[in-house]
This record gives structure tokens, sequence and C-alpha cells, in this order.
């Protein structure tokens, strides 16, 4: 694989990104009052069963946890199905599909500057902020390893549920009732706005079988354990293994069929 | 070597029949009611290495579409099709390597960003040796002006210089074959000559070909030596430029304004001379074959029976010739 032809874009990315300075900052702004919402839903949630503990997580787990999960969904978030659903509807879709590169894979890269200015923008001060104030609640060791190698998988698994989705646009040719639900469901089912740990048992069972909570769920639970179990942390990285491989076919096959029935918008 | 090969090639859409109004709205929700469109009706050429060939019709005609599936974008519905060496559809990312496409509507550049820094990532995704690159570049610069922009952003670029932006950017990786889909769209006078002037040393440097569709008349004098039309999908003449002249250059269109209800002395003009005469709106055209009678004696007989207000002298346009064909064919 040349490389280069595909980190070229992450550097047009970023650069791209870094022209739109304000937005950058107001998103930040948006991050912060979102918090700022969580914090105070969740203190509430547990001064009305008196600060006990719920299924094993105390306030400040629950709340280090959603913060991080809001952190990662903001890295996460590559806007993919909007852009693909505006390509469609446009037609500016047929320069995109006579680059040089297959269509998933050149709209991937082309996103792949906001993960590093996300990095650098919102998850890294995020996760200093809260590793400070909690004076180490989050554990600093073999954990952040498997943390990392779980986030690229989770960037694999999200980015192949965003291009199925986005794919749906050729068919309907309007995207936007599509996307409010894709982010809902993949929201509340990966465990980003409602830990799992709070599901009822037959829910939690159902979302387990599911490739959402390998989004959000997998690299938290295993970032905040700083005593992993090596078969926990084995099974959680297979599964996620397991749907990177299944969704990345799926949505491969899914694009190649319905390319079929492209008819391509204007002029 | 024949760079295009074409062979009963055909296009069809299937398309819902909408019905209007909130109630048809509703109703389609639920409908099966598909017809089916063809925008390309059997359509056979062969293009030679290094041909500029001007690719005519009117909106709607299925110019894009033949396109479209030239560059593998669409598949066609039934016919052959070879492009390079492969067979588009099916080899769309290896083709995308040896075309260059512009579309006259829509930059593939980077619109953030400037000029300078879209050329450098063509270079890495088209995988230009820095030598090749170079060359480009070189080639580029003794043929605009090309420094003022390489350091604008494209967002900022009027019309014109995005224009020739995209030209410059689909023939970076020294493509075999380049589609302009009207790119002169919307362009003044000069840019327009520009533009023709940079197509033209272009496919004479790089022996490139060129598959060029377009409205305008003077783009296909100016680069062209042979023309294919489609009208309704369907070909309607493939030669060369010089033989249509023959056919059509004595033609012209007399425009002329007065009051009045514009049918009813259409319908007397009509009866005063042997051309076609039709009227819109605002103006009544006048086909005049000057083998038969010149446009002045025309114009000066017609001052006579009516107060002409105002005049203008057309060449004849795309749409006049697609006209003329059917009613007389070429050949």
């Amino acid at each position: 694989m040349n490389l280069k032809k595909y980190l070229t874009l992450t550097r047009a990315g970023i650069i791209e990104s870094l022209q739109f300075r304000l937005s950058a900052f107001i998103m930040v702004i948006g991050n912060m009052l979102y918090l700022i919402v969580v914090y105070f839903l969740w203190k509430a949630i547990y001064a009305s069963v008196g600060n006990e503990p719920i299924n094993g997580m105390s306030f400040y787990d629950t709340l280090i946890y959603l913060v991080l999960a809001t952190a990662l969904s903001g890295f996460m978030e590559m806007y993919t199905v909007w852009e693909m659903g505006r390509n469609i509807q446009s037609g500016k879709i047929v320069l995109d599909l006579l680059r040089p590169m297959e269509y998933r894979k050149y709209l991937f890269w082309s996103y792949s500057g906001s993960f590093v200015t996300q990095f650098f923008f919102t998850f890294l001060p995020t996760f200093i902020v809260v590793a400070v104030l909690t004076h180490g609640a989050i554990p600093l060791g073999i954990n952040l390893l498997y943390f990392v190698i779980s986030v690229v998988m989770a960037v694999s698994i999200n980015y192949s549920i965003d291009f199925i989705v986005g794919t749906i646009c050729i068919y309907t040719e309007s995207i936007w009732g599509i996307n409010i639900m894709k982010q809902v469901v993949v929201m509340l089912l990966s465990g980003a706005t409602v830990p799992l740990a709070f599901f009822p048992e037959t829910l939690r069972k159902v979302v387990s079988c599911l490739p959402f909570q390998s989004i959000y769920n997998a690299p938290l639970t295993l970032l905040l354990n700083g005593d992993p179990d090596p078969a926990y942390v084995l099974q959680t990285l297979g599964i996620q293994l397991l749907w990177v491989v299944v969704m990345l076919l799926a949505g491969k096959l899914f694009w190649r069929v319905s390319l079929r029935r492209i008819t391509v918008n204007g002029g | 070597m024949s760079s295009i090969q074409i062979k009963n090639l055909t296009k069809q859409f299937k398309v819902l029949n909408r019905h209007e109004g909130l109630k048809g709205s509703i109703q389609d929700l639920f409908s099966r009611d598909y017809k089916t469109v063809t925008a390309v009706d059997n359509i056979s050429m062969t293009v030679e290495q290094g041909e500029i060939v001007g690719y005519l019709g009117p909106n709607g005609a299925g110019k894009s579409t033949t396109i479209k599936m030239m560059t593998g974008v669409l598949e066609p519905t039934s016919g052959e099709i070879i492009v390079g060496d492969v067979v588009p559809y099916r080899n769309r990312t290896k083709l995308a390597q040896e075309i260059g496409v512009v579309f006259g509507q829509r930059s593939q550049l980077w619109w953030a960003l400037p000029l300078i820094e879209s050329f450098r990532i063509l270079k890495d995704i088209y995988r230009i040796s820095d030598e090749n690159y170079n060359a480009m570049m070189d080639f580029y610069r003794t043929q605009v002006d090309i420094e003022p922009l390489l350091h604008k952003p494209v967002r900022q670029m009027s019309l014109g210089q995005r224009t020739l932006s995209d030209i410059l950017a689909a023939f970076l990786h020294d493509p075999k074959i380049v589609f302009l889909d009207e790119p002169t769209i919307g362009l003044d006078v000069s840019m327009k000559a520009k533009i023709r002037t940079l197509i033209h040393a272009l496919n004479q440097e790089k022996n490139t070909t060129v598959i060029l569709t377009t409205h305008d008349m003077g783009d296909v004098d100016a680069l062209c030596r042979r023309i294919v039309i489609i009208d309704k999908g369907k070909m309607l003449y493939d030669n060369d430029i010089a033989h249509l002249k023959g056919f059509f250059g004595s033609y012209r269109t007399l425009k002329v304004r007065m009051d009045g209800d514009l049918q009813a002395h259409a319908e007397e003009i009509r009866k005063e001379v042997d051309f076609s005469v039709s009227a819109d709106e605002e103006w009544i055209s006048i086909l005049v074959d000057e083998e038969k009678e010149k446009v002045l004696d025309v114009l000066g007989r017609l001052q006579h029976t009516h107060n002409i207000r105002d005049m203008q002298l057309e060449e004849i346009s795309t749409e006049e010739i697609i006209k003329k064909i059917y009613e007389e064919g070429v050949e």
C-alpha cells in the first residue's frame, strides 16, 4: 500500500480544518456546555439514590466515563454521512468517484485530518483535565495501550457504519432523517450517552451482540480499568476485530451493489 | 491506436412517475409506477488518440450521461465501451489514472486551500514523479500566468480563474484522455479565448485526446476538427466540422423586434420570405440562406412592410443546426 497518497489527504484535511479556527473554538464551547448539563443531570440522579454507587459505578466513575465518551465522540465524528448525502444530492460525487482510489478510502482519508486536530484540540485537553481533577482516577499503565488499539478499531467500525448509512442516500436522495436516527441509535446503544452498566439486563444482552458497543463502551472500559483481566482484554479486542471485519465487508458489498444504480444528479 | 471505442451504447434510467400537488406527492410515497427513460440510445463511435472531438447537443440530450459512462461512473444498460484499453465501469479506479475531467459547473480542487496545495495533493494521489510534475508546471508557466493563482485559495477565485485552474489540474498527471464538460460555461469572451488557447496547446504538446461538450459553437470552431451531435440520446451527426459548415455556413439568423403581436407579424413575414420563421416573446427569428438572398436584402424588404424597432444578426446555433438536420438531413 502506498501510504503517501493517503497521508497527503490527511495533511490537506488538517490544513483545511485549521482554516476554520472560529468553528473549532465554538465546538469546544459547545462541548463544555454539554458536559455541564451532564454533570448536573447525573448529580441529580445520584442524589435521588442517596449517592450510593449504581451497578458498581459511583458518581465520579460515571462522570469520568461520560466526559471521556463525549471527548471520544468529538474525535470520532467525521460527518461522513452528511458529506456523502450532500455529494450524492449535488452530484459532486462524480468527481470523487473519478479519483484514482476507492471512494470508501478516499472519503476516509479526506476526513482523517479531523482525527489529528480533534485529538489535540478536544480529546487530549479533556483527558488531561479529567486526569488532573480526579487525582489519578484514570489509571496510567498498560491499559493506555489497550485503549489506543481499541480506539483504532472503534474508528474503523464507526466509519463503516457511517459509510453504510451514507450509501442509503443513493436510494433515498435525502439523508437528514436517516442520519438523525443513526446518531441516536449509535449514541444510545454504544454507551456514549448512558453507560451500559445502567441498561436493564435484557437490553444489555441484546446490545452486547451489536457492533455499537465496540465503538464507545469497549475502549472506555479498557481505559478505566487499571488492572484488567487478560482474558477480558482479549475478548473485548477480539469482538471488536470481528466487527471491524464484518462491517468493513458489509460496507464494501453494499456500496458495490448500490453504485450500479447511482444516477448522478445534475448536468 | 484508438483511445475510445463505443459500440451500440445505450443507457436507460428507471424514473418514478411523479404526480403533482400534495395529494400526488403522498401517492408517490407508495407508487410503483416507474417509467423507463432512454438517455443514450444506441450510440457508436471511435475516437483516435490525440483527437479533439466536439460533442454537441441541446440540454438533456445525453451528453453528460455518455461522458459518465466513458469515465466509468455509470454502467451502460447495453452496448460495448472501451476507453484506453479497459472497460470503464469495471476498472474505474484504474482508469482514473489515465483520464482527466473538468465539469464546468463544479470544481475538483480543494476549496479552502491555495491552488498550489491542490496541485501537491494531486501529485501525491496520482503518484506523479517530481520530474514530470516540474516539467508540467514549467509548461504551464509558458502558457498562462499561473503565479498569481498558485497562492490564492480556490474559494476566492473568479469563475474564470477557477475553470482555468481546474483545467490545469485535470492535465497535471498527463492523462491520455481528458473530458471537458462545458468548460466555458458562464465565462466572458476573453476568458473563453484564453481557455481555448490553453486546451489547444495542451492537446498539441501532449497528444491528449480531448472530448469537449459545449453549447458554444465558438469553442467548437476554435478547437475541434470533428464533431458529434446527439439529440434525445440519438446520434445525429458524426463527421468533420468543415462538412457541416459547408452545409450550414451560408445560414445566418436574422432577429427582429417589432411592436404588436409577434406571432401575427411572423405569420405575415412567412408569406413574404422563403425561409423558416419563428417567434418567441421578444424576437422574430428568420433563418436566412445567404446563397438565396442576402440578409441585408431581406432586412431591406422587411423595413418597407414592417416597423422594425431592433435587430440582431447571429451565427447559426447548435439548436438550429439540429433542427435543420431533422428537417433536411445532412450527407
